[in-house]
């Protein structure tokens, strides 16, 4: 990561995905969107930055639309 | 806040050795988190079962580590813990504080947290045990504007770790301090935004006495080595005779490649150094007479970890020397970790750590595909280790195939 600013249409097509699933890893994502892994990284990057993507820990690291996975007691 | 019992945790701050029982109920008389902690484990010894569940939200703004999402499964009874979150802080190389530096920490984490802390976590971390999710973001803050940062935690880098090394150390063969600080401020991004198939741990020891255990405990393990031979100090050697420490028995005979050789007649020591593979024991049963060798650097090993997908298991040696003194030999260690990594971030299945990737795989295609150069110290026994298998282009150009015949 950290090559520059990521690709725009990139990011587009990672939030719609994430709209369609609860969670995912990003080479899934990189997989279902037909990008490379490292370029969905950088985008991740930025959304997460923008508030629009989180990380969540369940076992190993997911990424999905902010607010969309529930805390345990929430 | 009404005190209750906890009969099976008392029995916990008997002896002589501190407790931690002891320490819990120090916080909970200011921290009301701390006394329901202790609430539940207690009733965890009792019924034999923990209480917490792990997971969620697991950052601040743009991080994806740092924090791990703790929570009591029954939030009505012990409502203080509802949320019990713990924050990782990346420690400074070789666990160097002063006064002032601990307390700055220890004050923040009062005015947030339990007012727990774990000095250090299996990582290395400063660990701090127990705040809310809503709390989160402002001890981030403040941390960040004392000139803390988070560690790592989830599918990334997590926290890189060092000995004290030539901090206090006359054995480290590379300053562990400043390679660890390096390589840390270069590797950002892996260690604060989760991106790979699992967790990727990196742990510098000066010398093969290994304390941060970095061989069993870490992906990629840097462990301080020299490439010429060990030296002497033969009036020492002497010294040692003269005051009848066995140098025989349990120095020359412990030798796990039988290299030393000890003339008792002359008092002196004489070693094969192409046998010698570097275990440190001679040196450290004779500190004062036996000396690494002069050219030092590290030994670059790949694949320890914990049990979790596979059983647990040791690094292996990859790159026997590499020099660790100049920017240059900081970037050929940064390259050769990129390529790694890339390629187990491409081949990885999700929760498989590097050493399991490589089991799977075999060491063969690992070394092939991360372009890294096979040398005899990867081969356990000739011809008998399964990793290693010639290749058909290999084959072809020797001219002779396996039975021995000619192709």
């Amino acid at each position: 990561m950290g090559r520059g600013p990521a690709n725009p249409e990139v990011k587009k097509k990672v939030l719609e995905y994430l709209a369609k699933v609860e969670k995912a890893k990003s080479r899934d994502v990189a997989v279902a969107i037909g990008e490379k892994k490292s370029d969905v990284d950088d985008a991740v990057k930025e959304l997460t930055a923008e508030d629009l993507v989180e990380y969540l820990y369940i076992t190993t690291t997911y990424i999905c639309l902010k607010g969309k996975v529930k805390t345990p007691n929430s | 806040m009404t005190e209750k019992k906890t009969p099976l945790l008392d029995e916990l701050e008997k002896g002589k050795w501190p407790s931690f029982v002891t320490e819990m109920k120090r916080a909970a008389v200011k921290s009301e988190s701390a006394g329901e902690l202790l609430q539940v484990l207690e009733r965890s010894y009792v019924e034999h079962r923990g209480h917490w569940k792990h997971g969620g939200i697991v950052g601040v703004r743009g991080y994806g580590g740092g924090v791990i999402g703790r929570y009591v499964d029954e939030p009505e009874t012990y409502p203080n813990v509802a949320e019990f979150h713990t924050v990782r802080i990346n420690q400074p190389s070789g666990f160097f504080y002063n006064t002032k530096t601990l307390r700055t920490i220890c004050d923040i984490w009062e005015k947030y947290g339990s007012r727990l802390t774990n000095m250090h976590g299996s990582t290395g971390d400063v660990i701090l045990l127990g705040c809310k999710t809503e709390d989160i973001q402002p001890i981030f803050d403040e941390y960040s504007e004392a000139g803390f940062d988070l560690g790592g935690s989830g599918s990334c880098l997590r926290t890189t770790n060092c000995c004290v090394g030539p901090g206090r150390c006359e054995f480290a063969c590379y300053d562990t301090l400043e390679a660890c600080y390096n390589i840390t401020n270069e590797f950002m991004d892996e260690l604060h935004r989760p991106m790979w198939p699992y967790k990727s741990k990196i742990k510098f020891s000066g010398c093969a006495n290994d304390c941060t255990g970095a061989i069993a405990r870490s992906d990629i393990s840097v462990i301080g080595t020299w490439r010429d031979s060990i030296q002497f100090d033969q009036a020492a050697v002497k010294e040692y005779a003269a005051k009848n420490f066995d140098i025989q028995g349990l120095v020359c005979d412990k030798c796990p490649t039988k290299c030393l050789t000890y003339n008792s007649q002359a008092q002196e020591l004489s070693v094969v150094a192409e046998d010698c593979t570097r275990c440190m024991h001679c040196i450290n049963m004779m500190p004062k007479a036996i000396k690494a060798g002069k050219e030092k650097g590290a030994s670059i090993l790949i694949g320890g970890k914990s049990t979790i997908v596979q059983s647990a298991f040791m690094s292996s040696v990859v790159v026997p020397f590499m020099k660790m003194e100049a920017e240059s030999d900081f970037e050929e260690f940064k390259d050769l970790v990129r390529r790694i990594w890339d390629w187990w971030d491409e081949n990885g299945k999700s929760r498989e750590r590097l050493g399991e990737l490589i089991y799977r795989v075999g060491m063969g295609k690992f070394l092939r595909e991360c372009e890294i150069p096979a040398v005899p110290q990867q081969v356990f026994r000739p011809r008998a280790n399964p990793y290693v298998f010639w290749q058909q282009d290999d084959l072809d150009k020797s001219g002779t195939a396996l039975d021995g015949s000619k192709l």
